[in-house]
């Protein structure tokens, strides 16, 4: 079991490096040629094939014509689910890939934006990267739909899928038509929000104009550019409409606080002291207050928000990996 | 809403219970009982009307057990688990189990296996027409079973599985034709199979006096023949079949002897004739009046040039045979051959046997009294008939000077009985006389209810001579089948079946049918795939031939379904107004880089503009016009011809 389990391990390793060499490097929006979608008949197609053949013998045997039609037919029968199961996948356009950043031990998420040019549906699409899960996407006639493909992430740091997996068993389920696209899409894994230290305390800052809007004592401080996290309440829609472009609505708090989260301040290893910032980002953000990262590599300014948040945890996870954040 | 696994449940399930209903008369019932109990409960289950069992080492324990004990019963009521009856058996019961136990997708995957395997056991015992369609059914059903087992997400409707599974299975006909047709049939069998013990209707290697009448109610046919070329005269249709030599008064019987062989030379027109032979499970073959030579190689011509198989006839055979009408004998009858046919037992039927001396001593020649016996029993007032009464030992006096009634066989033995009592050799044949063209395929069939029997007799010069006493007697017999003459003594709804003009045809198309499909497909063999080889041009068809035309219509078909099958991609076809504006751009490409996709046109206009400011007014004017007549409402038919004028006349 172990040993063809293993074996069976190494033919698909095998097979898949010589798809990359045979096919190369893929470029979003990449569509599913016929040269690149290999099958295989499944568990129950080989099942169905068995019987089939054992259905033949009996023919052949018993010179029984009748028995023998049936077999042929249900031999064409597996012919043409073959077919389908093919053209169920030929044809399909990858058309973006998204990727969702989680914490250690959560699931990283990859959304992968399938299209349909076809006037048919495809159905039972499976998604799957090495190590997930597969996961299936029905795609309308001349439509798309968006696979959400869970990754577990169990090291810190930026996780790169070079290699997606687009297989399906529809409509019969007695073959498995696949074909790999070859891109490149990162994950970071961040530090799991670990540790129960006093966060510092919270120092007094001179304002800043780059904080938006917050229920409560603020004044106005003016408009900037739109940037992604940004909640669509504060989005400056009246100047959009005279075609200003996508501006949002800044106030400023007259006395803004903040906290400095400094990694040479946390005592432990390396990996204890990332878990502490991350748990105090979180904890911070969460409460909606105004923080700080200082790491080895470079720091983050005092901000909020979803991005400032996004880009503190990747300072965590890309910390001592010398990769620029 | 059902959930998709109890979907997958139901599918399967109905699929098995479809597949058992085909085995009905074909297993034993408890087995049926048992499969549809079990489908039954699973159906309950699925649909909810029933709690599901819980996994426990007490249920396993119990199926266990069951499984064991029908095990059993199966090996003690078929005294064997082994052959086709037993293992169908053990097969339902055992998909029963299964369908006991099933949980999960693959179990359900299982039971249509079994469904299939159930299909094919019911396929090797019955091979009819009638069938047919419901064999199809469950190879539909079973398709569409395994795309409902293989959705595991509910994407696919019940009638949309049919819909899709009906599709593949259409698409799969042309490649099931071919290998039907080029698939070499390898001869010979893989395992032993058992003969099955049929009850056959038909006739016997003996005849007693009403055993043929018995046959006249049965509208079975015994054969079907093809006549390859013109056929005889409706008179001479005299299908000979088992020849009976010994009579001890009462029951003729055949009895082989080697005592003499008697060499025929065959006069006038050869008829050429196909005959399809329904399974009688004995030996005899049937043939019109004397066979030149044995049509095949597992077949031979006795002495008395009785037609027989190697073997017991048990399933549908076909044959070609070459019939004369008239014979001449080489030689005369040896001593032995003239003693063997003259035997008659010493103290039965003593009125005949006085009556025998008396008419031979009136004439001169052998000839001359045969043709006087047949007077006396044209002028003696005997009646032909379906219900001749009880007979004693003494039967062929109680029928010529007692009940003066009879069928073909009374009179058939009183004749020849008569013969041999004046020293002329004579013997009994049983067979068919005529039988009912079938317009609708060409052929004749031959039924049970044509059964009829006659005689042969030596005489010097002209050899063995038919002559049926029944034809004086009842001459209309000749003419036409037993329904027509004696009507009046069959039921009411044999009278309706076949003798109403419509039923009549009716029957006639349904039997057209059967013999085509019996003939064309259920006896379709090696040596049918290399006729059809043979028609296609090829001279000496073997089975590498086969091979070659197995290999090209496969290929013909994976082209043709990987043709079909491709997507069609929707594309909008271009209307008037985008094809003038697609022949203005192409037009425009000589000066510019062509229009980007997300470039509109007047951007375009403008970027062209800007490269031949000769061009400017023009292209712009262009880009303007097209903008109001794919965005503005409703463009006129004048308007989009000026626009592609307009375009006609742009010269870069």
């Amino acid at each position: 079991m172990h040993l063809s389990g293993s074996l069976k391990a190494t033919l698909r390793h095998a097979l898949a490096a010589w798809a990359r060499r045979r096919q190369g490097e893929d470029q979003l929006p990449t569509t599913i040629a016929t040269g690149r979608v290999y099958i295989l008949p499944t568990r129950a197609g080989l099942a169905f094939a068995a019987l089939a053949f054992v259905m033949l013998l009996a023919g052949l045997n018993y010179a029984n014509s009748i028995a023998l039609l049936l077999t042929f037919l249900l031999a064409g029968f597996g012919m043409i689910a073959m077919h389908l199961t093919h053209r169920n996948l030929v044809g399909v356009t990858l058309r973006a890939v998204a990727s969702v950043d989680a914490f250690v031990g959560e699931h990283g998420r990859l959304l992968l934006t399938l299209e349909n040019t076809a006037d048919t549906p495809r159905i039972g699409l499976d998604c799957e990267i090495e190590g997930s899960e597969r996961s299936a996407v029905d795609v309308p006639a001349r439509g798309s739909a968006r696979a959400d493909v869970a990754l577990s992430l169990v090291r810190r740091g930026r996780m790169t899928v070079d290699r997606i997996k687009l297989s399906t068993p529809f409509p019969f389920g007695l073959f498995r038509a696949w074909t790999y696209v070859h891109l490149r899409a990162t994950l970071l894994a961040w530090p799991v929000p670990r540790g129960r230290r006093e966060a510092p305390p919270e120092t007094a800052s001179g304002g800043s104009a780059t904080a938006v809007h917050r229920v409560g004592d603020e004044e106005w401080a003016g408009l900037r550019e739109f940037r992604s996290g940004d909640s669509p309440r504060q989005v400056a829609w009246g100047a959009y409409a005279r075609g200003r472009g996508l501006l949002v609505k800044t106030y400023q708090s007259p006395a803004a606080h903040q906290r400095t989260f400094d990694f040479a301040s946390v005592p432990g290893d390396v990996e204890q002291r990332l878990e502490q910032l991350s748990a105090w980002i979180v904890a911070a953000h969460a409460r909606g207050e105004r923080y700080a990262l200082r790491l080895a590599a470079g720091s983050v300014p005092a901000d909020e928000g979803n991005e400032h948040r996004a880009r503190c945890l990747k300072g965590l996870a890309l910390h001592g990996t010398g990769e620029p954040w | 809403m059902v959930s998709t696994a109890a979907r997958s449940h139901i599918a399967a399930t109905l699929v098995f219970v479809a597949s058992v209903l085909l085995l009905y008369g074909k297993a034993p019932v408890w087995c049926l009982v048992i499969a549809l109990a079990a489908a039954t409960w699973r159906l309950l289950i699925a649909g909810g009307r029933l709690p599901a069992p819980r996994a426990r080492f007490g249920a396993r324990f119990l199926l266990g057990v069951i499984t064991a004990l029908l095990v059993i019963a199966v090996a003690i009521s078929f005294q064997t688990l082994n052959g086709l009856a037993a293992g169908t058996a053990l097969l339902l019961v055992m998909g029963a189990l299964k369908l006991l136990e099933a949980r999960v997708r693959r179990d359900d995957g299982i039971v249509v296996g079994v469904a299939l395997f159930l299909l094919l056991a019911a396929a090797l015992a019955s091979q009819s027409l009638v069938s047919l369609p419901f064999y199809l059914l469950v190879v539909w059903g079973s398709c569409a079973a395994i795309a409902i087992i293989a959705d595991s997400s509910g994407a696919l409707s019940p009638r949309a599985a049919m819909r899709l599974s009906a599709r593949a299975l259409v698409m799969a006909v042309p490649l099931a034709v071919a290998c039907f047709l080029f698939f070499p049939r390898v001869g010979g069998q893989f395992w032993a199979m058992e003969r099955a013990g049929m009850a056959t209707t038909g006739l016997s290697d003996e005849m007693s006096p009403g055993s043929i009448s018995t046959l006249a109610n049965e509208f079975d046919p015994a054969f079907r023949v093809s006549f390859l070329g013109t056929p005889p005269p409706r008179a001479a249709l005299y299908w000979r079949g088992p020849i009976l030599n010994d009579f001890d008064g009462l029951t003729w019987r055949r009895v082989r002897s080697r005592g003499y062989v008697s060499r025929i030379t065959m006069l006038g027109e050869p008829y050429r004739y196909r005959i399809t032979l329904e399974p009688t499970n004995q030996r005899w073959l049937f043939a019109l009046d004397m066979v030149a030579e044995s049509p095949r190689r597992d077949m031979f011509l006795d002495y008395d040039a009785q037609l027989s198989a190697n073997l017991p006839i048990t399933s549908t055979t076909t044959y070609e045979a070459v019939s004369h009408l008239a014979t001449r004998p080489d030689g005369p009858l040896s001593v032995a051959g003239r003693r063997y046919e003259t035997r008659l037992p010493e103290d039965r039927n003593p009125r005949t046997r006085a009556l025998a001396l008396e008419l031979r001593a009136r004439y001169a020649s052998d000839a001359d009294y045969a043709r006087a016996v047949l007077d006396w029993f044209r002028d003696n007032g005997l009646e032909y008939t379906l219900d001749p009464g009880t007979t004693t030992v003494d039967s062929v006096d109680t029928t010529l000077f007692d009940s003066k009634r009879g069928f073909c066989g009374h009179f058939a033995s009183a004749y020849a009985m008569l013969m041999r009592a004046a020293g002329i050799p004579a013997r009994i044949v049983t067979g068919y006389l005529g039988g009912e063209w079938n317009p609708v395929g060409g052929y004749l069939i031959v039924r049970q209810s044509d059964a009829h029997a006659w005689t042969e007799v030596w005489l010097e010069g002209s050899g063995w001579m038919r002559i049926d006493p029944t034809a004086v007697v009842a001459p209309g017999r000749l003419e036409s089948g037993i329904f027509e003459l004696a009507s009046d003594v069959l039921p009411a709804t044999s009278d309706f079946l076949y003798n109403n003009r419509f039923m009549v045809r009716a029957r006639q198309l349904w039997d057209g049918a059967n013999h085509w499909w019996r003939e064309r497909v259920v006896e379709f063999d090696m040596r049918s795939q290399l006729d059809v080889l043979r028609r296609l041009g090829i001279e000496s068809p073997d089975w590498r031939h086969l091979g070659w035309a197995f290999g090209a219509g496969l290929t013909a078909w994976i082209a043709w379904v990987s043709l079909s099958l491709r997507r069609s991609v929707a594309r909008v076809k271009p209307d008037r107004i985008a094809r003038a504006w697609l022949r203005a751009t192409r037009k425009l490409a000589r000066v510019a880089a062509p229009r980007a996709a997300a470039e509109g046109p007047m951007d375009y206009a403008r970027r062209v503009g800007a490269l031949r400011p000769d061009l400017a007014g023009r292209v712009a004017a262009l880009a303007s016009v097209y903008a109001g007549l794919r965005f503005g409402r409703g463009a006129s038919h004048q308007d989009i011809a000026a626009f592609e004028r307009e375009v006609r006349n742009l010269a870069v």
